[in-house]
């Protein structure tokens, strides 16, 4: 097992190491030359040339890309080409607006979807399983801003109960960081974007949950229980689904990939100052820094939470050797 | 005793009209794209061309009437003709990046299982490297790269980022059957390694390719929407994306029937293809079967 979790870590390092060079060699691409966005031709030659052994351009390649990659793993993102703030300042905060809003859209889903396919796998082929099948493939089809802009207009602009967007009234303002998310404004601004998540990623672990509930239902030991009296219940919670949990385990990073790329949709729906807002913003003004780190921080993320899930699959299920 | 051979065509048909569900999915794909090649002589009105009142005013933010079925946009349009030339658009890149992200992410699955060793450790780890990125920051930052955004650009970068889960299916398929028997009694007989990936092995995956082939398509449909919807997309170009990002971008949410439309267009094509590749999925996978 040792040797599985040593070769999943340099396999880890490898990818992760990878993704970074790509970032670099893709950005290199852009069509143009991106040193005018930052040395501006209006600058007569001798300025221009101070400005361009400043950031290290007039190097060779590979030496642009050793320091880069120095640059990049000690969290020196440079300067936004739009606000001239330092990016990881920048991408310190919004990594953890982003972070509060996905942790709990999927951990509310698996929670919810493992309930849902526990019940939906017990009353199978009967109407409610039908009922939360359609329902689900439904919400899984409907693409997720979509969803936002209808609960916004449900909910937001014709009732009046949750605030169209961002993530605190203007003007707030906290001494702490957990401060701006331990109130109840934070709340009452997460309810809809949370709502419009959930929605999406249920199906997923709904589906999963209910077909390894239907294969553990089968098994002779739940036989026996049955005849020993035990309760509906019980049965379906104590025994039987703690043996389907486990492939559930196995869809969290997938899960959370996929969450990774429906934030940024959904908090250009709902305004929200996330690392997905981050991203079309930085986009949108052509800030080269912010759009490189963004995306080098969602991929870091994402290949973390894989190798993570990899090693607590290996501990759970004993039946694996390696 | 003559043996009579079904067509490919006949084939599909016949395992579609099993489902009723996959049957109705099919059913409305087919629809969609009758009325979406229909759609030049079906819609009422230009898409394109504000329309005026007798006044002379434009007919801006109308609901539906009798004279716009689903009502203007802000610009004046009208929705209905909007929809229906817009359907031209989604559906083709769909189709079109769906099938080369299938077709590309098989392919490197029956190639990398089936030699195994180096081919299948290069391949693999470059589809863990595809992997690690996540879908949509990916497509923007291709967007950024191959700009101006043109419709073939953002189909291209779809594809990049769509084949990597076909490839890992496939692959993981491949190698189960490759130690089957009539592999390698194929082999003894001297059957090239080309003959047996396509003659041999890719015939019975197939249907594990088809349901793949329906999830690309919905996956290309939902990137290509959620690009447009971003402001990323082609400008030239109307495609029901485009329709959501002019209402979002407009702040005119209240107008329902502009935005609603298109939305559940996109969520009908995309169930009837979950429908249909359920469906395949159920077939390539006999332990699914319910019966009902």
């Amino acid at each position: 097992m040792k040797n599985y979790l040593v070769q999943r870590g340099l396999s880890t390092i490898f990818i992760i190491l990878a993704v970074v060079s790509l970032l670099f060699f893709l950005f290199r691409l852009v069509p143009g030359d991106p040193t005018t966005l930052v040395i501006s031709p209006a600058l007569d030659e001798i300025a221009q040339k101070r400005l361009l052994q400043l950031y290290g351009l007039d190097k060779p390649l590979y030496v642009q890309y050793c320091l880069y990659m120095k640059n990049f793993f000690t969290l020196q993102w440079g300067q936004s080409f739009f606000t001239q703030e330092n990016v990881s300042a920048i991408l310190w905060y919004r990594f953890w607006n982003t972070f509060s809003l996905m942790f709990l859209a999927v951990l509310s889903a698996l929670f919810l979807g493992a309930i849902g396919g526990i019940l939906a796998a017990w009353k199978r082929a009967k109407s409610f399983d039908s009922v939360v099948l359609i329902g689900v493939t439904f919400f899984q089809s409907t693409p997720i801003f979509f969803t936002g802009m209808l609960l916004l207009l449900l909910l937001s602009y014709k009732m009046g109960l949750f605030p169209t967007g961002l993530m605190h009234e203007p003007g707030f303002d906290s001494k702490t960081m957990l401060g701006t998310f331990l109130n109840i404004d934070f709340l009452h601004h997460l309810a809809l974007p949370l709502l419009s998540a959930v929605l999406y990623y249920l199906s997923l672990p709904l589906l999963i949950m209910r077909s390894s509930m239907i294969t553990a239902l089968g098994s002779d030991y739940l036989l026996i229980a049955l005849a020993k009296g035990l309760s509906n219940s019980r049965i379906l919670f104590k025994h039987a689904a703690r043996n389907a949990l486990l492939p559930l385990i196995t869809i969290v990073s997938l899960l959370t990939g996929y969450a990774m790329g429906g934030q940024v949709v959904l908090e250009t729906v709902y305004s929200w100052p996330g690392m997905g807002l981050a991203m079309v913003e930085s986009v949108q003004h052509h800030d080269y820094p912010v759009a490189q780190a963004t995306f080098g921080l969602m991929a870091i993320f994402v290949i973390t939470l894989n190798f993570v899930t990899d090693i607590v699959y290996c501990f759970l299920d004993p039946r694996i050797r390696y | 005793m003559k043996i009579m051979k079904i067509s490919f065509v006949a084939q599909q048909l016949r395992i579609l009209k099993e489902n009723r569900l996959a049957s109705a999915g099919a059913f409305i794909i087919l629809l969609m794209i009758l009325l979406s090649i229909l759609s030049p002589w079906v819609a009422p009105y230009d898409p394109w061309k504000t329309n005026f009142d007798k006044n002379g005013k434009v007919e801006m933010l109308k609901p539906p009437n009798n004279q716009f079925l689903l009502g203007t946009t802000l610009y004046g349009r009208d929705v209905l003709s909007q929809m229906l030339i817009g359907s031209r658009v989604t559906l083709l890149i769909g189709f079109f990046a769906g099938f080369c992200s299938a077709f590309i992410g098989a392919n490197i699955g029956l190639i990398s299982g089936y030699y195994g060793k180096i081919t299948d450790n290069i391949l693999m780890r470059i589809t863990d490297i595809v992997y690690g990125m996540p879908f949509e920051p990916f497509i923007i930052v291709m967007v950024i790269i191959l700009s101006p955004p043109k419709i073939s650009t953002i189909g291209l970068a779809i594809i990049l980022i769509t084949w990597r889960t076909t490839a890992r299916v496939v692959r993981s398929e491949v190698l189960s059957i490759r130690e089957r028997p009539y592999i390698i009694l194929a082999k003894i007989r001297g059957a090239d390694n080309f003959r047996i990936i396509y003659r041999h092995i890719a015939p019975n995956i197939l249907p594990l390719i088809l349901v793949y082939f329906c999830a690309s398509v919905a996956w290309s449909v939902i990137a290509y929407a959620s690009i447009s919807f971003l402001g990323f997309g082609d400008p030239n170009i109307l495609s029901w994306g485009s329709m959501l990002y002019e209402v979002f971008a407009n702040g005119s949410i209240r107008a329902w029937w502009w935005f609603i439309p298109p939305g559940i267009c996109l969520s009908i094509f995309i169930v009837s293809l979950y429908m249909v590749a359920r469906c395949y999925e159920e077939f390539s996978n006999p332990r699914l079967r319910t019966h009902r």
